[in-house]
């Protein structure tokens, strides 16, 4: 059996199989719908960030576009959701275009730009000026198309589709010139890769993983304002699920999310403060003393990590 | 441009903040030749590999390659059509292993489908044994050939060789030195810049010699080193070989 | 109103670049993103309004006291933190990840601390000691109220914000060109391998330049809540993106080009503050992501930053 067929039947399959039968057993749907999400925006950051080396600061600015596309086409074409979700991936996809320059820089300077792009798109569109089409500050909502287990299923099926994104790096030519790009573009570009190319195609993918989850988003709480969808904490979780597990494999963004998620919610902090604490402090231990990720303790045995 | 050439550059100019690095450099290469590139630190010889592989575009000048002009192309284009290089120090994909350094490069370089494989290329170049390990666990002269690996994997017509010699034992410097001549049989043809003098000896047909961005000379190495200007250019550069 | 804006813009731009001014030297020494740089300056903010509060200091007299005691704060975190992230792959990103970890503890710690109530401390009271000392050692009072520049009156703590930010500035320059550890520190700045090769106590260099990063970033605090209103310890992210915006202006990495940034982003952000008001949270980040695509090595840098 190819490899990639492997990753999909013993990991995309278990996974997504698991989630559609979760609800039926566990009651706490929402909390089942955040670990799809964040299922689904982790493997989107490792696309970016695992395979070019690009760290996304302000990734929300795709989801919370995604939102946007989504609810815009329901409150001004009435368009039914599914036509909806197409208008998220193409917010996002439009977004990820103009920002495309941004490749351009490198290091903390492409985060910051990126990260200063998802505030300015936020502050944009919640400018009360735009009220007549962004409904400005006020946010959105459309209880009209309510229909959470509708949305909780498209979220299933956004998320199979970013894992699958991530086999098919993992196991095609492409993945590996985006590692290669990654690794050393002068070198990247002597093997005969086009870098910029390269580059902007994992930025779009990713882009349009995000946009979809915001789109997803969008339709399962149907209502939401601005500080809702551009909410740093989506950009921050997804890079920390992410790294925690380990970037540039297909496991490693899932157990991180699994485990990380799971640990948050377990312990559940009554006291926000007490969360942030807690949370900053593994954040630091972590780039301090794993900084490749859970999956590298298993790479250090010479063991291959899908 | 004689049907031979395989490379003529002329009157190429490359200048950085106001220093001219390459001064209206004039030169050509040879279907199956292999050309040395010799002269002082800072001379412009490694500034001449990287304009002609697309690093850098020049200021002014030409670079008919193949029979079609190639000044100012990306990198990755002149790849396809047939240039390729090595670095002076070399900068692999760490965290890939050799093998996926050269298969990226099989995949991307424009060599046809089956034209190339990975293993047997490792082998010829004594890699077979760490093929499999990343390339960050590979030592220095590993590197190198692991360098000029990901280069042949793309099947060019001109190989460009930066001081691939430094850092190799003398039983390793004859090896490479009849791989470059084997590779120059086959029809490849090859500059080599380096500044160990009995190398150049070695491999090449003919050499360049080149000072403050400019051609001083052009002939064998033999007829170089009787050559008054060249002389003067070493000994007051400090390379008196 | 525009030579209104003006002014105030240079007074404001004066100050910004006091705000930036750590940030960029922690960069341009150690190539690391100190993301908690804001929550560093809302710390400073809170020791002025702690002495003010307990002790009736005058907040100028916290200058001293916020540098010291951030300084000393400074030089056990770089020793804890920077060594073990620069020897990571990819240390830059990393530390992007790091510090706002950083960040998320400080602002935590500072909630349980402080709670979330804004905080104030009355305008008139910056330099009030000061103004009285003038007065018992001369016999002329001088008044607390606004100070006139050109016809426009301007509250006295921007005034003494401004002046006091230029002097902040002034001594950087000195550390830097006329110290042998200012030497030492602008020769890792341009080549750090090359620094440690030449056998610089890179580290120690390091860690003091980071002391002072963040010694800076608190006395820029200490001005906080004349310059930017109430303080309240969520302040930090917002002084964090201004900062970059106004050191990626300058030149990433230039600790001396943080002053022209900061003269450019206090300017342009008093112009539309006047004009086209509804659109002001949206100018720090156009104008970044502006100034980055257009001049990526910033109004003065040399720097190339292209991927």
């Amino acid at each position: 059996m190819p490899r990639y067929a492997k990753h999909i039947l013993f990991i995309v399959a278990p996974l997504v199989a698991a989630f559609a039968i979760l609800p039926f057993a566990y009651n706490n749907q929402l909390l089942l719908f955040n670990f799809v999400l964040f299922l689904t925006l982790a493997q989107g950051v490792n696309v970016i960030y695992g395979f070019t080396g690009y760290l996304p600061f302000g990734y929300v600015g795709f989801f919370g576009a995604g939102a946007y596309g989504f609810s815009l086409l329901i409150l001004h074409l009435h368009a039914p959701p599914l036509a909806a979700m197409g208008g998220a991936a193409v917010a996002a996809l439009a977004i990820a275009l103009l920002l495309t320059p941004l490749l351009r820089l490198s290091g903390a300077y492409f985060s910051i730009a990126n990260l200063a792009a998802a505030l300015a798109l936020m502050q944009f569109i919640s400018n009360p000026n735009l009220e007549a089409i962004t409904r400005g500050p006020y946010g959105v909502s459309m209880t009209g198309v309510f229909n959470p287990r509708l949305a909780y299923t498209m979220a299933l099926i956004v998320m199979a589709g970013a894992m699958l994104v991530a086999v098919w790096l993992r196991n095609s030519r492409f993945g590996l010139a985006l590692q290669a790009v990654r690794e050393d573009p002068v070198s990247a570009a002597q093997a005969g890769v086009d870098v910029p190319r390269a580059r902007a195609y994992a930025w779009l993918i990713s882009a349009v993983i995000a946009g979809l989850a915001g789109g997803v988003f969008a339709w399962y709480v149907t209502v939401f304002y601005p500080e809702n969808v551009f909410s740093s904490d989506y950009s921050i979780f997804a890079v920390v699920f992410a790294l925690f597990g380990g970037v540039s494999t297909i496991l490693g963004p899932i157990v991180g999310v699994l485990i990380l998620y799971g640990v948050y919610n377990f312990i559940g902090f009554s006291t926000p403060q007490y969360f942030q604490l807690i949370y900053g402090a593994l954040i630091m231990a972590l780039v301090l003393f794993l900084p490749q990720g859970l999956i590298s303790l298993v790479k250090r045995r010479g063991i291959d990590v899908p | 441009m004689s049907p031979d050439d395989i490379l003529r550059i002329d009157g190429l100019t490359k200048i950085f903040f106001g220093f001219r690095a390459l001064d209206g450099l004039s030169l050509h290469v040879s279907r199956g030749e292999i050309l040395g590139l010799v002269g002082p630190n800072g001379s412009g010889k490694t500034t001449c590999i990287n304009v002609v592989s697309g690093l850098y575009a020049p200021e002014d000048g030409s670079i008919r390659f193949d029979g079609a002009e190639v000044a100012g192309l990306a990198q990755h284009k002149l790849v396809h059509r047939g240039i390729n290089r090595t670095f002076q120090v070399p900068k692999p994909f760490m965290q890939l292993s050799a093998r996926e350094n050269v298969e990226v490069a099989i995949a991307y370089g424009g060599a046809r489908q089956g034209e190339v494989d990975a293993a047997a290329l490792l082998g010829s170049l004594n890699l077979d044994a760490v093929a499999n390990r990343p390339a960050a666990e590979l030592n220095s002269a590993q590197q190198k050939m692991l360098d000029l690996a990901r280069a042949l994997a793309t099947k060019p017509k001109l190989l460009l060789v930066d001081e691939l010699a430094a850092g190799l034992n003398p039983a390793e410097l004859d090896w490479v030195a009849a791989k470059l001549k084997e590779f120059a049989r086959s029809g490849m043809s090859i500059i080599v810049v380096e500044h160990l003098m009995g190398f150049i000896e070695q491999v090449t047909d003919r050499v360049v010699v080149m000072n403050a961005g400019k051609e001083i000379f052009g002939g064998t190495l033999g007829e170089a080193v009787q050559d008054k200007q060249v002389v003067e250019v070493f000994l007051g550069g400090g390379h008196a070989h | 109103m525009l030579t209104y804006s003006l002014l105030a813009g240079l007074l404001f731009g004066l100050y910004f670049s006091l705000v930036g001014l750590g940030l960029n030297l922690v960069f341009g020494v150690m190539r690391i993103v100190n993301l908690a740089h804001g929550d560093f300056l809302m710390l400073g903010a809170y020791c002025a309004f702690w002495l003010y509060t307990l002790f009736g200091v005058d907040p100028v007299f916290a200058i001293p006291v916020a540098f010291v005691l951030f300084g000393l704060v400074g030089l056990p975190l770089y020793y804890l933190l920077v060594p073990r992230l620069l020897a990571a792959r990819d240390p830059e990103m990393l530390s992007i990840i790091l510090f706002f970890g950083l960040s998320q503890v400080i602002e935590a710690l500072a909630t349980i601390a402080f709670g979330t109530s804004e905080q104030s401390i009355p305008g008139g009271d910056l330099g009030r000691a000061l103004r009285e000392g003038w007065g018992r050692l001369t016999g002329h009072e001088i008044e607390s109220g606004p100070v006139e520049i050109f016809g426009q009156s301007f509250p006295s703590a921007w005034i003494i914000s401004g002046v006091a930010s230029l002097i902040a500035v002034a001594l950087v320059y000195l550390y830097l060109y006329r110290t042998r550890t200012g030497y030492l520190t602008r020769a890792v700045m341009s080549r750090r391998d090359e620094a440690l090769a030449t056998g610089i106590d890179v580290n120690r260099v390091s860690a003091i330049a980071f002391g002072i990063g963040i010694a800076l970033a608190a006395v820029g605090g200490v001005f906080a809540p004349f310059m930017l209103g109430s303080i309240t310890p969520a302040m930090g992210v917002d002084s964090t993106v201004v900062s970059f915006a106004v050191i990626v202006m300058g030149s990433l990495g230039n600790p001396l080009g943080t002053v022209l940034g900061g003269l450019v982003y206090g300017v342009s952000y008093m112009l539309v503050q006047s004009y086209l008001s509804s659109w002001a949270n949206l100018l720090p980040y156009l104008l970044l992501i502006a100034i980055l695509l257009v001049r990526p090595s910033g109004l003065l840098g040399k720097r190339v930053r292209l991927a």
